[in-house]
């Protein structure tokens, strides 16, 4: 609510086109992307499950450690020539030009090494731990299904109704998803195409409340919810539409994604999209050093990286960027040593990737640390535990108190700032007064600034303590109004700088702390 | 309650409740057949596994064997482009083939069981048709057999190794995919993680050493057209021979080098731990009578059948003797507990209405693929099993079988449904729908309105309906007028049995009412 106040008292001018000057990109925020962003009950969250456990050495390279992977896992490495690059330290795997260009836009990022203590390497227990935010063998809910149970203690009895139309969650595909098993029922309304109009037919039941009665009346529910949730899913998917001409008919996870944009644009308020793809389980074939075309992991990673690259254009033309974030995850990652067939083994942490206009972009949390020898079954080390991200998400996105997000874990949560770049803060109000907002800030990479100006020339530079200009990112005629502009850190020494806009006759003035 | 023998009475309920849970859709012939006999007979009936005939070559792209011949045991066209189209003829006829075994069935558990092993191994499709055959008949024709063979057998068949990586698990590069399997899901089970990489009943030491211990393996003759069969080799070279040592949940056993035996011995030692014994039969009942395993079930029921199993050498079939003669399986507490699975869906549809399918050799195997896809759209793509656990329905907690149903799946259960009874379905220029009249004739009484709906409900509800459901399936059979009615029409219809005039709305009235109960909530149980 104090968001739409404060657009309203801000008078903006479009300057919508991003433009490149100097190697730095900047994006000017125009009014139309301004004004969806709104509260958290608008937003959404689409999760990419990646069955199987993805590869994340193979996926996000550490550069810096290039020559021990070497050691570890000569016949599937990617040829360093071949790696992308996003940052002096971190590549991507050559397939994933799509996200290093999100990366590139600040839409994208890596958060690195996330797991969970004492790592269960079974496909089955990791991905029920992944799917419930617990380490508890006895928790048979889903994380995000205990978030809408604490709103919702009835669900599914009186669902839908006018406060709640439309179905929590969406999986794309015929199954449900785990991460919304509630107490009673799954949060989670499977849709395998939204065009597709539903009418089954409704009968009496009655429970006799035996196990029979039970699923008598479970399966009832699920006819007259398919009934209504397929009417309003239908209705939202006839209102809206695509834009983007980059998704390809051919790539299963872009189609799951084109109908999701579909579905958002169309109005409907589902908070949660659950989609996915399988086949990372790369015990074999999976790459070959000497044939880069080779192997299964190349056209997975494809998938993935085409599939988000066009589901973020479409967001974008249907101005529905700010209202979307992303991300991936997978029961684990694989061990740092490939084995005899061409693949690697089940392993520990791995990398997890956030999408969107509204999340910290950037690499979050240091590279991985590979030793010259290894202990036998090595996997990567956890640093960040995918709890903490969930939580994270939570507070950031959907913005619940942190007192609850902590009642929903077992374990004592640790924020991180990962998608909160599109909340109204006390600081960014003060941005209609003529102040700057730099974020993230202490910054390992790159920040971005958001500014409000005054029509006419406009300077930015970086200063470092003594005063002395490291870098100058502009020096131009702005429009007047609000504007988003990513200053590139890197290759700073850690340390204080201050970034130094001088605005026709004004100078605005932030402390940035770089801190690796 | 312990497994004490069922002594009530043996009557209908419990024959029908018997064969809902046994087979893929018993017929009212069968279920009254087994009624006649004592309990006792009825299940040492059930517990047989018969012979099948292989499958056949019907598909152009067969080019090796004659149409109508089995190609199971011939070679593959050397050229490459050939050799991927006989493989995809060859898959096709084996997925309409076992299809078609469902769709044959007599009075015994060899189908469900069948499903049982597949479900348990949970491999899909290898790159050569002969060995997905040979395996699947290796579950099949061992599904009442000893358990611990069984697992030594699928440890070393060459689909299976294909399947995990055992054909390149190798000294030089060990590869774990299937000694972590063969303890996760196979064997043992993995219990609650209580210290790094120890998971009860085993640990990541005993992954490792396993995969030592089953190295050396590669197979041969993949879609060879020189041998007429994959094969597993044994290879020294490749083999880790030095002594592995197991963890403490086995009594930090050693095992050492036994060559192509090693396998063997290792299989041994874990089914030594009685926890192998406690896992099975917890599948088995989940699989058979319930998900939920209550404190009883768990100190009463379980201990007793894996006793069972483990005096029995894991013998398989005197565990399934006791459970289908106890008291427990028959308590009315448990009749459709079970949500039924895409395949009893779409089976009993076909099997209780007594429809075969045997149109022309081509035709067949189109419907049975077209059956095949149905059950796949419903969440059950048979030879793609949704990961080597199986399926989710019969494992997953909370929700077990009810994760079969949900907004997708259920609008094709009622498709098909739809397309077997109104509709039709067109296949190949013939339309599958099912003729109603001679399963109409086969009922107790076809010319009582209400014994027919009562004898429908019997076949298809584990539960007798409420009597509002009852009267509402009764006016779809009568259209709504007295049931005398009926009584009319049908006499008309025995006295002009070729006249469409009198023969189609008895047919049509039937098909109505199974589309009903195919839709009803209550129909998705068993």
């Amino acid at each position: 609510m104090k968001r739409r106040q404060f657009i309203k008292n801000v008078a903006l001018t479009s300057a919508s086109l991003p433009f490149v000057s100097n190697g730095f990109g900047m994006q000017a925020l125009s009014q139309k992307l301004f004004n969806f962003s709104t509260g958290a009950e608008d937003r959404v969250l689409v999760m990419i499950r990646l069955n199987g456990g993805n590869d994340g050495l193979n996926t996000v390279i550490p550069l810096d450690q290039y020559a021990n992977l070497m050691i570890h896992r000569p016949e599937i490495i990617i040829p360093q020539n071949q790696i992308l690059s996003v940052t002096p330290e971190v590549g991507f795997h050559p397939q994933m030009q799509g996200m290093k260009g999100l990366f590139d836009q600040g839409k994208m990022s890596v958060v690195q090494n996330v797991g969970y203590p004492e790592q269960n390497r079974s496909h089955f227990r990791s991905m029920d731990i992944w799917t419930s935010g617990s380490l508890d063998v006895s928790e048979t809910r889903g994380w995000l299904g205990r978030y809408f149970d604490s709103y919702n203690p009835n669900y599914p009895t009186g669902y839908p109704n006018v406060t709640y139309p439309d179905p929590f969650a969406i999986s794309m595909g015929s199954e449900v998803t785990a991460t919304c098993q509630g107490i009673a029922a799954n949060f989670s309304h499977a849709v395998s195409n939204p065009n597709n109009a539903v009418n089954l037919y409704q009968g009496g039941f009655v429970n006799d409340g035996s196990y029979y009665g039970d699923h008598v009346e479970f399966v009832g529910t699920i006819i007259e919810q398919t009934n209504s949730f397929g009417q309003v899913i239908n209705t939202a998917a006839q209102a809206g539409n695509n834009l983007s001409a980059m998704y390809d008919p051919t790539n299963t996870l872009a189609t799951q994604l084109k109908y999701v944009a579909q579905m958002i644009s169309g109005g409907l308020k589902t908070k949660v999209y659950v989609v996915s793809l399988g086949g990372f389980d790369t015990h074999d074939n999976q790459a070959d050093a000497t044939n880069l075309q080779a192997g299964t992991h190349r056209g997975l990673l494809k998938t993935v990286s085409d599939a988000i690259a066009a589901f973020q254009d479409d967001l974008q033309l249907l101005g529905l960027e700010q209202r979307v974030v992303g991300m991936t995850f997978s029961e684990f990652g694989r061990q740092i040593e490939s084995n005899a067939s061409l693949g690697t083994d089940h392993g520990d942490a791995a990398p997890l990737f956030l999408f969107g206009t509204c999340i910290q972009s950037g690499i979050i949390g240091p590279n991985p640390t590979i030793g010259s020898s290894l202990p036998d079954q090595a996997g990567l080390n956890m640093q960040i535990d995918f709890r903490d991200v969930y939580a994270s998400i939570l507070r950031d996105w959907f913005q619940v108190p942190t007192n609850e997000v902590q009642q929903l874990f077992a374990h004592q949560v640790q924020f991180y700032s990962l998608a909160g770049t599109c909340n109204v803060s006390l600081e960014e109000q003060a941005l209609a007064n003529g102040s700057i907002l730099v974020y993230p800030n202490p910054t390992p990479s790159n920040v971005h600034v958001k500014v409000n100006l005054e029509e006419g020339r406009t300077m930015g530079e970086l200063r470092d303590a003594n005063g002395a200009t490291v870098k100058t990112y502009f020096d131009q005629n702005f429009s007047s109004g609000l504007h988003t502009i990513f200053c590139d850190m890197e290759g700073l020494a850690s340390g204080t700088y201050f970034l130094v806009i001088r605005n026709n006759e004004k100078t605005l003035l932030e402390k940035v702390v770089k801190m690796k | 309650m312990s497994l004490i023998p069922f002594t009530g009475p043996w009557t209908r309920s419990e024959a029908a409740h018997l064969l809902r849970r046994t087979m893929f859709g018993p017929t009212h012939q069968q279920i009254t057949a087994i009624t006649n006999m004592t309990m006792t007979d009825a299940v040492n009936q059930l517990l047989t596994v018969g012979s099948l005939n292989p499958p056949l070559a019907y598909d152009a792209g067969e080019t090796v064997v004659a149409q109508g011949q089995t190609w199971v045991s011939s070679l593959y066209p050397s050229n490459a482009v050939s050799n991927q189209l006989c493989e995809m003829a060859r898959v096709k006829s084996l997925t309409g083939w076992l299809m078609q075994n469902m769709n044959y069935q007599g009075v015994d558990i060899s189908q469900k069981m069948f499903f049982f092993w597949h479900n348990h191994f949970g491999a899909a499709f290898s790159s050569d048709a002969r060995a997905t055959y040979t395996y699947l008949e290796l579950l099949r024709t061992s599904s009442l057999g000893n358990v611990k063979q069984l697992v030594k057998d699928v440890t070393v068949d060459p689909a299976m190794l294909l399947f995990l990586n055992g054909n390149t698990n190798s000294v030089q590069h060990p590869n774990e995919n299937y000694a972590r399997e063969l303890l996760e899901l196979f064997t043992i089970g993995k219990g609650d993680q209580i210290a790094a990489g120890d998971y009860s009943n085993y640990t990541e030491l005993d992954v490792a050493s396993g995969a030592k211990i089953l190295s050396g393996y590669l197979v041969q003759g993949i879609r060879s057209s020189t041998l007429t069969a994959a094969q597993t080799l044994f290879l020294n070279p490749l083999h880790d021979t030095s002594t592995k040592t197991l963890s403490y949940h086995f009594g930090n056993a050693t095992v050492t080098n036994a060559g192509a035996q090693e396998y063997a011995n290792y299989i041994d030692i874990i089914f030594q731990q009685p926890q192998v014994a406690t896992f099975l039969c917890t599948e088995l009942y989940r699989f058979f009578v319930n998900y939920d395993i209550t404190n009883d079930v768990e100190t009463n029921v379980i201990p007793e059948l894996a006793q069972t199993l483990i005096a029995n050498n894991y013998e398989i079939l005197p565990v399934l003797q006791e459970l289908f003669t106890s008291q427990h399986f028959y308590d009315v507490a448990f009749r459709g507990s079970i949500i039924r699975s895409p395949l009893e869906t779409v089976f009993s549809m076909l099997n209780s209405t007594e429809t075969q399918i045997n149109v022309n050799l081509a035709t067949d195997y189109n419907i049975y693929l077209n059956i095949y896809y149905a059950a796949a759209n419903m969440g059950l793509d048979f030879m793609n099993p949704a990961s080597v656990a199986g399926w989710e329905a019969f494992y997953l907690a909370p929700a077990f079988s009810r994760l079969w149903i949900n907004s997708t799946t259920i609008k094709f259960r009622f498709d098909i449904a739809t397309g077997l009874f109104i509709f039709g379905i067109p296949i190949n220029g013939y339309t599958l729908k099912v003729d109603t009249i001679p399963f109409l004739n086969n009922l107790s009484l076809p010319a009582s309105a209400i014994s027919v709906i009562d004898d429908i409900c019997e076949l298809f509800i584990s539960k007798p309906v409420d009597p509002s459901t009852h009267a509402d399936l009764v006016n779809i059979l009568t259209n709504n007028l007295p049931t005398f009615e009926w009584t009319l029409q049908y006499n008309e219809y025995l006295n002009n049995p070729n006249n469409p005039t009198f023969v189609d709305p008895v047919r049509y009235r039937v098909q109505l009412v199974l589309d009903r109960v195919f839709k009803m909530p209550q129909y998705q149980m068993i």
